[in-house]
């Protein structure tokens, strides 16, 4: 039996609990709609300028980045000047909306001081607000700016002075050590001298504002180019767009409060103290603001300022403060640029960056530092030894300038000081200055040349270039040439500059030479300098040729270097060569060069004679044509000879063959019919020849058909064949008869004797006398008999054949042909040899052997017979 | 005639419907034999909690149209958007076919459903004589449409999830939008809960036109 189970009885609820639903969901509305009555905002009206860039119900009014309220509605104004905007602001702004909150639309502002407002530019412009205090308001004027920093508590504001602004502006930044941490607020003018700059620092840097704390400017780029390299700097990019300024904070200082004033500086560097000076210079080329002051290389100040002062020009430097100590008494401040020599560039950077002032400081702390130092041109000379100070001399000024180098061996040991004339005008002094180690070079005999820079010799033995370096060129140079002695230089001696090492030795030479002069008649084409030889070597010059009036003759005067005196002590004679010496004659051409500088100036030989040879006068010594004449000290005569002669100069005088002497010169005579020819004698012939009764006769080819007779004569020109004289007068003046006296060359012991006959016929000289066929002898010479009636020939018997002719011999008329003809005997022809036929002869024949008794005296006479007879022919004795 | 209501006429058959799973049970049962859910003959309780959850839904209904139901960033600009507003803008915006589907979803037919809903749960508290057949299909209708409604908070989302550009362009649903949502979810609950056979109890013979 299934249990039955009570049935549960469920009253039947009125009101479900889903009602519970809508009462929440009206309390949720009431408390919704409650809230939003409580919290709807205040609406306030703002009058603005301009409506742009406002829109209703977007633009919100924002303060410190919150939105506090919104524009609900603009509308223009009553005057029409500008909009009335409704804005509803938040209800928990109504506390900051009072009489003096600020409005102004904030619209993105780029400007060189900064950018702002760059959230406007994505959610469009936003009215700020500033609250204020003072009673609440709803209406409000809108301002055209937005206003000034608010300075709060926090924070300092200081003011700077400078006398420029100095590109700076509101906002640019305040750093410290490159931290910005403040800003210029507002800048104003201060009268009519300075600037007056607010900043305000902010309030967690505002312990660093000490009271002694320096300001300067760090705006804009601070560019630093040297040849090192160039550096930019700057503070911050803001720096450079707006302006900055930077300031120094001491540690120990005390802080500076609001308002405090400083001083703003131009930069760091004259802001952060240091060692003010004065330096005095004559003119301030090179000085510049900013020209550094260097010590060993380091920066330790530089020029703040120069200005014009009563007799030069001041400049205000300032020495970096850790330098500041090294400034003493005496310390030397000098201008160096850079140094630009031939020999090198030093500090070649300062072309660019300009000049440096160089500084050395000095050992004396104890004096008080004077007001001002003087700047000096050139480097202080740092060894203050002494240099030894030297004078040349010199006949002009050889191109060395004030500043050109002393140098020996081409080391350079001082410097010329200066360059003037003498007192007097008439020499160029020289002032040179050594070091002190190269003193003991001069010595007595220095003297100095002058170096060019570039030096060409051309001379017969080649051509030589010299080149030094380009100081020389640019400022010259002098070189010290140290003589041989030993003795070191008096005091005050001058040395001498000479123009070349040249012209010094020359100098120096010809104080050593041995002069003398020589008389010549012409001037011998020597002239200054020409080379006088001894055996080819140059052994001295000619100094001059000068015309002597007096006398009419020159007079040479030579310079023979020292060395060679001894020579001169010899018996010794001059002569002067000629520049080629041709020989011409039959034997050949002999063609002597004398050495080539001799041949192109002309020269004078010396030559040394024997030495038992007189010498004449030495101081005036003759100059000799050449050199055969020279050593043979000829002796000059003078001849005269008949107009036809056909003598010419350089023809010799002969006798015998040998030359005993020469012709220099023939002359017409002024009567037009006598020559006059001057020659010498060689002076071992000169004894013999000039002898009063010597025989001069001019010897001249004789071509006949006899034969030719001197045919070198031909080529050479006749010359003079002289006979010498036994008389013991000399003479110097002689007469050339045309022909050879007879018996002239014929030999001392050859038979003489004399020829009659009618006729001369075909006799003459030359023609020969034949022996059986031989020539024996020839006749030399004829003349007139005294009375005229017959001709006298002089004839002569060689001495070899001399015995054959005696006194019995017979001479008859070989020449031509005799032809006889008869009319019965027939033709005879009779003909000697072809010279017979040509030239003549005569024929001898001797009947009787010679013998003492019936030998030929000299000058005995034949009768020459025209026929020979038969029995002549046959005389055959045995000589 | 006797004219015997519906209810009566079940009884009397001995059947009893599911309201589940409609399969139609006999009335000694207590639970359903297809879906095991509790068989009731009526409701009554199904009245209260209907009217309950409308006027809920008409009450959230205010806030739902007044406070913004999106918030959107444009460029650093806030712009809060009630459903009007922005139906307002999609007009202007020129895209008009979208602005009068937001206007149908959102406005028409909330409002719609209400109202109708309302005259429903009159027709049956207050025995109103409209037409049982008419109102019947209004309410088929009612509830058939009223998913839809759902439409603009899925815009809306969609809004949100994929427009996420930071200040440039960006979009955030605002308190409109759960009001919004609680009155379409409150309004198909309530004609969820509902027992429509009431209706058809209210019936009164002599009422009865149709």
């Amino acid at each position: 039996m299934t249990q039955i189970e009570s049935p549960k009885v469920v009253k039947k609820k009125l009101f479900s609990p889903i009602w519970l639903l809508p009462i929440v969901a009206l309390a949720l509305g009431a408390w919704l709609g409650i809230k939003s009555i409580k919290e709807s905002g205040i609406e306030i009206q703002i009058h603005f300028p301009s409506a742009t860039g406002i829109d209703v119900g977007k633009t919100l009014v924002k303060y410190q980045g919150l939105t506090v309220g919104k524009v609900k509605d603009i509308g223009i104004d009553e005057d029409l000047k500008g909009v009335n905007v409704k804005v509803m602001m938040d209800y928990r702004a109504k506390p900051f909306l009072n009489k003096e909150t600020l409005f102004w639309l904030v619209t993105p502002k780029a400007s060189i001081t900064g950018v702002e407002g760059l959230d406007a530019l994505f959610s469009g412009n936003y009215i700020a607000i500033q609250p204020g205090k003072g009673n609440t308001t709803a209406f409000f004027e809108a301002e055209r700016q937005p206003p000034p920093m608010q300075v709060g508590s926090e924070g300092v504001m200081i003011e700077l002075t400078s006398d420029k602004l100095g590109s700076l502006d509101v906002g640019s930044p305040i750093f410290f050590r490159q931290i910005p941490v403040g800003s210029v607020v507002s800048y104003r003018l201060d009268g009519n001298q300075r600037v007056i700059i607010s900043a305000f620092i902010q309030e967690q840097y505002a312990r660093l504002v000490k009271k002694n704390s320096h300001f300067w400017n760090v705006s804009g780029v601070k560019i630093d180019a040297s040849l090192t390299g160039v550096k930019v700097s700057s503070e911050s990019l803001a720096s450079i767009l707006a302006g900055g300024v930077s300031f120094s904070s001491d540690d120990n200082a005390d802080i500076a409060k609001n308002g405090d004033v400083f001083s703003l500086y131009d930069s760091e560097t004259t802001a952060l103290g240091g060692i003010e000076i004065n330096l005095t210079m004559a003119d301030a080329n090179g000085v510049d603001k900013g020209t550094r002051i260097v010590y060993r290389g380091i920066n330790i100040g530089s020029i703040l300022s120069k200005q014009l002062t009563a007799n030069g020009v001041m400049a205000v430097a300032k020495f970096e403060p850790q330098y500041a100590s090294l400034l003493t008494n005496d310390g030397v401040f000098w201008l160096e640029g850079a140094d630009i020599s031939l020999s090198g560039i030093k500090n070649p950077e300062r072309l660019l960056t300009g000049s440096v002032i160089n500084f050395l400081p000095g050992i004396n702390t104890k004096t008080a530092m004077p007001s001002s130092f003087a700047l000096q041109s050139k480097a202080p000379d740092l060894l203050q030894s002494k240099k030894r100070l030297l004078t040349l001399t010199s006949a002009e000024n050889m191109g060395i300038s004030a500043g050109a180098e002393v140098r020996f061996k081409q080391i350079p040991i001082g410097s010329v000081l200066a360059v003037k004339l003498t007192k007097d005008l008439s020499a160029v002094e020289y002032q040179l200055e050594l070091q002190p180690e190269f003193a003991s070079l001069i010595r007595s005999d220095s003297y100095f040349v002058p170096e060019s820079a570039l030096t060409v010799n051309a001379s017969l033995d080649g051509v030589s270039v010299k080149a030094r370096d380009f100081t020389t060129l640019t400022q010259g140079a002098v070189s010290l040439v140290q003589g041989h002695s030993d003795t070191p230089l008096a005091a005050n001696n001058a040395l001498t500059l000479f123009s070349s090492v040249e012209a010094a030795t020359a100098f120096y030479a010809s104080q050593q030479q041995v002069h003398l002069t020589l008389i010549s008649q012409d001037g011998a084409d020597v002239s200054q300098g020409s080379p006088i030889y001894y055996k080819k070597m140059q052994i001295g010059t000619v100094d001059s040729v000068n015309w002597q009036s007096k006398t009419e003759d020159f007079a040479i005067k030579l310079a023979i270097d020292k060395q060679f005196q001894p020579l001169l002590k010899k018996p010794h004679v001059f002569w002067r060569n000629s520049a080629v010496d041709i020989s011409a004659s039959l034997a050949g051409i002999d063609v002597a060069v004398a050495p080539l500088q001799g041949a192109l100036k002309g020269s004078i030989s010396l030559g040394l004679l024997d030495s038992k040879d007189k010498v004449s006068n030495a101081a005036h010594l003759k100059l000799y044509e050449s050199k055969q004449l020279a050593l043979t000290q000829a002796q000059a005569i003078r001849l005269t000879l008949p107009v036809s002669s056909k003598l010419t100069a350089k023809a010799a005088i002969r006798y015998q063959g040998h030359q005993v002497g020469e012709v220099s010169q023939v002359k017409l005579n002024d009567d037009l019919n006598t020559l006059t020819a001057t020659a010498y004698l060689y002076g071992e012939y000169a004894e013999h020849f000039s002898r009063s009764d010597c025989e001069y006769h001019l010897v001249d080819a004789q071509i006949s058909l006899a034969g030719i007779k001197a045919p070198e004569t031909l080529l050479t020109g006749p010359y003079i064949g002289v006979l010498p004289g036994t008389s013991s007068q000399k003479t110097t003046h002689f007469v050339v008869s045309l022909a050879a006296s007879s018996y002239a060359n014929v030999a001392e012991d050859a038979l003489k004797f004399t020829l009659e006959d009618t006729n001369l016929g075909s006799m003459k000289v030359g023609t020969p006398i034949f022996f059986r066929g031989i020539k024996v002898g020839q006749i030399d010479g004829y003349r007139l008999s005294t009375q005229g009636n017959s001709v006298l020939m002089q004839a002569h018997i060689e001495p070899q054949y001399s015995h054959l002719v005696n006194q019995s011999s017979q001479f008859w008329d070989a020449s031509g042909i005799k032809v006889d003809v008869g009319l019965f005997s027939g033709a005879q022809i009779e003909a000697g040899s072809l010279e017979t036929l040509l030239a003549g002869g005569i024929n001898v024949a001797t009947k009787d052997t010679t013998q003492e008794g019936n030998r030929l005296a000299t000058g005995t006479v034949f009768r020459l017979q025209h026929k020979a007879e038969n029995e002549w022919q046959e005389w055959a004795p045995a000589q | 005639m006797v004219i015997v209501s519906m209810k009566q006429q079940e009884i009397d058959l001995g059947l009893c419907l599911c309201r589940v799973c409609r399969q139609l049970n006999t009335s000694d049962r207590t639970h359903c034999q297809r879906c095991e859910s509790a068989l009731q003959v009526r409701d009554y309780a199904s009245l209260q909690k209907s009217w309950a959850l409308l006027i809920t839904a008409a009450i959230l209904l205010i806030p739902a149209n007044l406070y913004p139901i999106t918030m959107l960033t444009n460029q650093g600009q806030v712009r809060h958007d009630t459903i009007f507003s922005g139906i307002v803008h999609l007009v202007h915006s020129d895209m008009l076919p979208i602005a009068i589907i937001v206007f149908i979803a959102s406005i028409l037919v909330p409002w719609v459903k209400i109202i109708g809903l309302a005259t429903y749960l009159c027709a049956i508290s207050f025995n109103l004589p409209i037409s049982k057949k008419k109102l019947m299909v209004g309410f088929h209708v009612i509830e058939w449409i009223g998913r839809w409604s759902m439409l603009d908070l899925f815009v809306i989302s969609l809004t949100v999830a994929l427009v996420n550009m930071g200040q440039l362009l960006d979009a955030k649903p605002a308190p409109a939008a759960t009001a919004f949502a609680l009155v379409i979810l409150l309004t198909q609950l309530a004609a969820k809960v509902l027992d429509t056979r009431l209706l058809w109890d209210r019936l009164e013979p002599q009422d009865d036109t149709n």
